[in-house]
């Protein structure tokens, strides 16, 4: 990958076309692009009218992804290491964090993976699990596998162990379960994303389309306009094809 | 070839309330590597739940075990 150009724009037939022509073009995985669909395509009538589609990919992560990767890793190591030594408010007891990085390193053991799981407590998803959550990072090599498309593979991930230490500890836990820190990166993106299409909403005065996103992701998009001055957010469509459009006020 | 037996097990256990009732049987044919997980009767909401959201969870883990092991593997519950 020689110096991967950040951004590219793409035509194509349809949205999923272009974004494989990008993703091929850039040389790097869907999981680190931000996609915006500039025009969502027409099919038109007998070739009648129809309009192709064109997005634009922007490559979010460096070109060499280990650096920045195994920085995040560092810095997450001492907060570990310090929950048994500092121990957090009564909620996250050291027996708790125990068990649940032993269910989730027994999951990854148990699928052939080689990875370390590394817990913390943190607030970073305060908005979608409330005050301090424990946030269980999978670190290792290529562990894109378990993150999967649109995330499908670490979302199962993350139910099975929420279910499991629900299970052990007889009450409900929304333990967070990430790998490479794949949520925190993804989740800043969303967030740079939305403000820089709500500007273009505001500065167009027209409504932008994101790509088609899982609940969760379209969560971070909604709640990062929540109090944006100039548009309102809303996600059309249905089941796997809901998409935010941020709308101009 | 064990783990991705282990790992049905693992789950299937941790997510029950008789875990000695948890039987996996292992079938190959053709090289897809199937496998039958039974429960007690009264575990067996648990381990499908609503709309068969946690044997689908199972399912995609079970993907990437066998994707590892290069094969192909189906869960079923009997």
């Amino acid at each position: 990958m020689a110096n991967a150009k950040a951004s590219v724009e793409v035509t194509a037939k349809t949205v999923e076309e272009a974004i494989a022509k990008g993703l091929e073009q850039l040389g790097v995985p869907r999981e680190e692009v931000e996609i915006e669909v500039l025009n969502p395509g027409r099919s038109g009538m007998f070739g009648l009218g129809a309009q192709d589609a064109s997005v634009r990919l922007t490559h979010i992560v460096a070109s060499k992804p280990e650096q920045p990767l195994e920085e995040i890793t560092e810095q997450m190591a001492p907060e570990a290491e310090e929950i048994p030594a500092q121990p957090q408010p009564a909620a996250w007891p050291v027996e708790t964090v125990e068990l649940a990085v032993g269910l989730l390193q027994g999951l990854i053991d148990r699928m052939g993976i080689k990875g370390k799981v590394v817990a913390r407590i943190s607030d970073e998803f305060a908005d979608e699990e409330g005050a301090s959550t424990l946030v269980l990072n999978v670190t290792g090599k290529d562990l894109g596998i378990l993150i999967g498309r649109q995330a499908e593979t670490l979302q199962a991930l993350q139910y099975i162990v929420r279910l499991m230490l629900s299970k052990s500890l007889a009450r409900w836990e929304p333990v967070v379960v990430d790998v490479e820190s794949y949520r925190v990166r993804r989740r800043r993106a969303l967030q740079r994303l939305a403000l820089r299409m709500a500007e273009r909403a505001v500065s167009t005065r027209r409504r932008v389309i994101l790509e088609a996103m899982p609940a969760s992701e379209r969560r971070i998009v909604h709640l990062a306009l929540r109090d944006h001055p100039g548009v309102t957010t809303r996600s059309i469509g249905e089941r796997d094809h809901r998409k935010v459009t941020i709308i101009p006020k | 070839m064990s783990t991705m037996k282990e790992l049905i097990e693992y789950m299937a256990k941790s997510l029950v309330n008789n875990p000695d009732a948890v039987v996996v049987h292992e079938v190959e044919k053709a090289g897809t590597v199937t496998y039958r997980l039974s429960v007690a009767p009264d575990d067996m909401g648990r381990i499908i739940g609503k709309q068969g959201r946690v044997v689908n969870a199972m399912r995609i883990l079970l993907r990437v075990a066998a994707t590892k092991d290069g094969r192909r593997a189906t869960l079923e519950i009997v």
